[in-house]
């Protein structure tokens, strides 16, 4: 069997989060090569409908990182960020996806070495949940 | 049930009432010949005064509404969907058979026009079975659950609370092209519009042709919500949890300098 | 629709071609769907690299840009400049990020840095291709400004703008202008005649011409945004609509009154400091045995905040009662003595040498304040004594904070800018955008942002009067291009975006199609929290459509097929 490489999607805001990567990146911060970061202008814009669709095709895990609540670039964005992203996984639950696969986190723009520590611990989580069991259900 | 007229001065009244050997609904002007009224409505009466609202111009309406109906209402209303000013509420309450039909755990209008209230059905054993199953006997139940929707969106259109005009689960933005059956994301998409609305009355399941659990998915989510944010759908007032901020505000923050 | 996208991946000179095969990505991008051109520059923002993606735009009529790079936060205005100097709306070029996201973090992983690179860039071109032409609008500002609150800040803020030629409303909801300092005599720490500093800058306002002073009234509703604001103006019974292109909140704070605490409203002879400063400025005061006591009803659960302008004010009145009565006797029972700064920490020693007694008091043992026939008694639990004392006084002087005002939170409401805990107002960000509200054209100053002295009124004033005179000289404001937008025929009039946009930029109106949202694009940030609220994806960001952030995880999901192979 070959060794399972889960593909995993991240959300992450121009502001804070976006720049933690970025920062991570400048200070060479190694990490997994899982995680596919697409640019959203703040965590508050990702649909849920986003992850679901992302998890139902296939993608192994979610991830989606903001500025931290009181940080972010519009104000109060990131709480509603705070209550959508956990609902989701909370839902996926109940239809057999572990909820697991969505994670919700904050990161600021300081923060090169906590996206590391994120991106890290959680492609170990994916990994140890194995392959998003949707991969194989077939319509 | 001419309290709509005398009591509660309306000047149309939304119920039900035979026709053609089936039950049907109504919409009565003082004066009209009632016929013969039913009150085992097997729909949303909610969804009809959605549509017959526009229609009314500055008119009053009294509607015959059960629990649900209510519930409904009140989520339109705070919508802004309906003029709660304009609506007087006949409530009628649901009777046994109804209940246990229903799992339904909310029977009683809070204001009882007809019938008489009965006891709530204390648990939804097909709820329960569901979430006493581990995470991947889920997965294998919901597979073959989904498998069997054709996408006749009668549990969109049915539904009282799913109120868009054009509903995205038409698009293929979010559900895969291909189609038919059309796959988790157009039932979880469902589950996650309804989080903060749904009113539990039933109505997707009922109407899914192909027998879907439908309502206990969403009692599910309704639970989610309500431990999450302590948030029940039904009543005109509180506003989505989903909206708010993390302090079910709008505008607050913290000021942390000096 | 056809698209011609290019894509130019970047090799950064090491900095990426190090650890991805630019070779092989370039490759890659040429099978990618609408892509009519692939190629690489060793440094693509060099000016060498610039002007070959502008040939090869122009070579292969391409109408669409990818550039996979560095950080669209550093580069990205560089590359849209490029597409835009050949004629390419700057909003159809994606950037990606294949160094900070890529190469950087994978030095050890060549391989797989490269298949995730090609993924990067799949990701990409689906949602170039998808991506639509936006135009940054302009609107036309009014040259006028509104300050609302004329005490010290508020009238440096009009004294300010008027200065400066700016027709000016000045709003206060009192008889006076002056706020706090109506009670004042001598500002602290250097003894600045309070009255005669209100009087100065009132007299510039009253002089200019371009001055509107409204007393006695209130701003009942506010409509707009920066650039374009209409208020109302309430008071004595009229009503008026003013035009303005910024707004200036000057409402300033109150005296906590502590009712019930430490015999106040009590006793007789317990005041508030803000009566000591009336008392001081009648040059009346009877008393001679003066206890102060500090930190009252502040730096304790509930507020927590320190006021920040008692202690001085402690300090400048014992000084003050010495000054009249050289044989007072003051003592000031405090929990800190807050003297930052170099004139305050002289007042502090100058105190000190003239025999002011300082008692420290800790939270858990408060002074009491009992009366013995005429005379008041302060116990107090002394922390450096490390005993009970009694300090028989005429006067208990309760220096409490400076709170804001109950109406605040209508002022908060009316302009939807937002207030901390205590009820103060919050600015866009601390340290980055002092006296400015996240809410673009209104500005904050003084002591309705928190406590603050005199001095800090009036550079606060002034700061938020030279912002505020930004937009009104420039004339024109820029809005926002990746603003929200509604398609009217399906949006359900549900109201879900209109709760949740954090600026309140949606309304739903009346249109052609029925009822509708309405995003006033002035006003819109472009967060899109809106957009996911909006269940029936009515609402979209221009820029992250739903349909290209769609298409962006069907590529990801192809493209993983497709290098894994
Ligand atoms: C007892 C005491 C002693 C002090 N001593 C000193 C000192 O020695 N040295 C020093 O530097 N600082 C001192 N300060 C602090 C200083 O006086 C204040 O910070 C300063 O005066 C605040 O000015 P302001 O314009 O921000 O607010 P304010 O003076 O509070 O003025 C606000 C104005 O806005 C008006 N207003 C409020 N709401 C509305 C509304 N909705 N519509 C219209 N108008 C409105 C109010 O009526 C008021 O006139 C002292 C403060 C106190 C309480
Ligand atoms: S039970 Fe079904 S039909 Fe009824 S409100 Fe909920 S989702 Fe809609
Ligand atoms: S499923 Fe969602 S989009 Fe469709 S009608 Fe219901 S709420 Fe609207
Ligand atoms: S009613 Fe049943 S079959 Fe029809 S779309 Fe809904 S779930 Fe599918
Ligand atoms: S994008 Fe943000 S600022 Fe603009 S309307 Fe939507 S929620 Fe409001
Ligand atoms: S959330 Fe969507 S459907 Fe509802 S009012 Fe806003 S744009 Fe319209
Ligand atoms: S901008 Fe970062 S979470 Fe809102």
């Amino acid at each position: 069997m070959t060794e399972f490489k889960p593909d995993i999607l991240a959300f992450c805001c121009n502001w804070c989060s976006y720049a933690g990567a970025d920062l991570a990146g400048v200070n060479r911060l190694q990490m997994p090569t899982n995680v596919n970061v697409v640019r959203v202008m703040c965590s508050a814009s990702v649909k849920p409908e986003y992850v679901i669709k992302a998890l139902s095709q296939g993608i192994d895990g979610v991830l989606v990182l903001g500025c931290h609540i009181g940080d972010c670039h519009y104000m109060t964005g990131n709480h509603r960020t705070a209550k959508r992203i956990p609902l989701t996984a909370k839902v996926l639950e109940k239809v057999g996806i572990d909820s697991r696969r969505v994670k919700l986190d904050w990161v600021s723009a300081a923060e090169g070495d906590k996206f590391q520590q994120v991106i890290t611990e959680f492609v170990e989580e994916i990994k140890g949940l194995g392959p998003n069991p949707l991969r194989e259900v077939r319509f | 049930m001419r309290i709509a007229f005398e009591e509660m001065k309306a000047d149309r009244l939304l119920t039900a009432r035979t026709e053609h050997g089936n039950v049907a609904p109504v919409l009565l002007a003082r004066g009209d010949e009632p016929g013969e009224l039913r009150t085992d409505v097997p729909y949303q009466m909610a969804n009809i005064l959605l549509r017959v609202v526009p229609y009314l111009g500055s008119d009053k309406i009294a509607v015959v509404a059960r629990r649900c109906d209510e519930k409904a209402i009140a989520e339109m209303s705070k919508r802004g969907l309906l003029d709660s000013g304009k609506i007087s509420l006949i409530g009628l309450a649901c009777d046994a058979e109804q209940v246990s039909e229903c799992r339904c755990s909310d029977p009683c209008p809070s204001k009882v026009h007809i019938g008489e209230c009965v006891k709530a059905s204390p648990t939804d054993k097909v709820v329960e079975d569901l979430l006493a199953k581990s995470i991947s006997e889920r997965l294998e139940f919901w597979t073959a659950q989904f498998r069997k929707c054709n996408k006749c969106f009668g549990c969109t259109s049915n539904c009282p609370v799913c109120f868009c005009d054009e509903c995205l689960l038409e698009e293929k933005t979010f559900t895969p092209e291909k189609g038919i059956p059309p796959g988790f994301a157009f039932h979880l998409i469902r589950s996650i519009h309804l989080a903060d609305k749904c009113v539990e009355c039933g109505e997707c399941e009922r109407a899914c042709p192909a027998d879907i659990p439908l309502l206990a998915l969403r009692k599910m989510v309704n639970r989610d919500v309500k431990e999450l944010f302590g948030f029940v759908s039904g009543d005109g007032e509180t506003t989505s949890p989903l909206l708010t901020t993390l302090d079910g505000d709008s505008m607050e923050g913290d000021n942390d300098v000096c | 629709m056809t698209v011609r996208i290019g894509v130019f991946i970047c090799h950064c000179g090491h900095n990426i071609a190090s650890t991805v095969d630019v070779e092989d990505v370039v490759e890659y991008a040429k099978g990618l769907p609408g892509v009519v051109y692939s190629g690489r520059n060793l440094y693509s923002c060099s000016q060498e690299g610039l002007t070959s993606i502008k040939e090869s735009i122009k070579n292969n009529e391409l109408d669409r840009v990818v550039v996979a790079a560095c950080t669209p936060r550093t580069h990205e205005p560089v590359f849209r400049r490029a597409c835009e100097q050949v004629g390419i709306n700057k909003y159809l070029f994606e950037f990606v990020n294949i160094r900070e996201h890529c190469s950087w973090i994978h030095t050890k992983e060549k391989e797989e840095a490269t298949k995730k690179a090609k993924k990067l860039v799949a990701m990409g071109v689906a949602k170039v291709a998808l991506l639509e032409p936006q135009e940054e609008g302009e609107s036309d500002v009014v040259p006028k400004a509104v300050v609302i609150g004329a005490g010290l800040s508020g009238l440096s803020a009009a004294a300010a703008l008027l200065n400066q030629g700016i027709e000016t409303h000045i709003v206060e909801k009192e008889a006076t202008v002056g706020g706090i300092l109506r009670d004042i005599a001598v500002i602290g720490p250097d003894d600045v005649d309070a009255q005669e500093l209100i009087r100065s800058l009132t007299e510039t306002v009253e002089k200019s011409p371009k001055a509107h002073l409204h007393l006695s009234s209130k701003v009942t509703e506010l409509k707009g945004f920066i650039g374009n604001f209409e208020l109302t103006i309430e008071g004595g019974g009229k009503e008026e609509t003013v035009q303005a292109g910024a707004v200036i909140v000057a409402t300033g704070g109150v005296e906590h009154r502590p009712e019930g605490e430490y015999g106040f409203g009590e006793l007789k002879g317990v005041i508030t400091q803000l009566e000591l400063e009336k008392i001081l400025g009648s040059g009346e005061l009877g008393a001679r045995r003066i206890v102060i006591i500090n930190c009252v009803g502040s730096r304790q659960p509930g507020r927590e905040y320190c006021s920040r302008v008692c202690c001085n004010a402690s300090l400048k009145n014992a000084v003050r009662v010495l000054d009249t009565d050289p044989d007072a006797s003051v003592t000031i029972v405090h929990r800190d003595i807050m003297s930052c700064g170099t004139v305050a920490e002289e007042l502090y020693r100058e105190a000190s040498d003239r025999g002011v007694r300082f008692v420290r008091y800790g939270l858990d043992q408060r002074p009491e304040v009992s009366s013995e026939g005429e005379q008041l008694v302060v116990e107090v639990f002394d922390e450096t004594l490390d005993e009970k004392i009694d300090l028989e006084s005429d006067l208990v002087v309760l220096a409490t904070p400076i709170v804001s005002p109950g109406d605040s939170s209508e002022t908060s409401k009316l302009l939807k800018v937002p207030r901390d805990k205590h009820g103060f107002f919050l600015e866009a960000h601390v340290k980055l955008r002092p006296v400015e509200f996240a809410t673009d054209g209104v500005f904050v100053c003084g002591s309705a942002r928190w406590p603050v002295s005199a001095r800090e009124c009036i550079w606060q004033g002034q700061a938020a009067a030279a912002k505020a005179s930004i937009p009104i000289s420039e004339g024109k404001v820029v809005i926002e291009a990746i603003t929200a937008v509604v398609d009217p025929e399906k949006c359900a009039a549900c109201g879900n975006c209109v709760i949740s946009c954090p600026y309140d930029a949606i309304e739903i109106v009346d249109t052609e199609s029925g009822r509708a949202a309405r995003v006033s694009e002035a006003q819109c940030k472009g967060c899109g929290t809106c957009v996911a609220a909006c269940h029936n994806d009515a609402i979209q960001q221009k820029g992250f459509s739903s349909r290209q952030l769609g298409a962006m995880i069907d590529a990801l999901i192809r493209a993983t097929a497709e290098v894994s192979r």
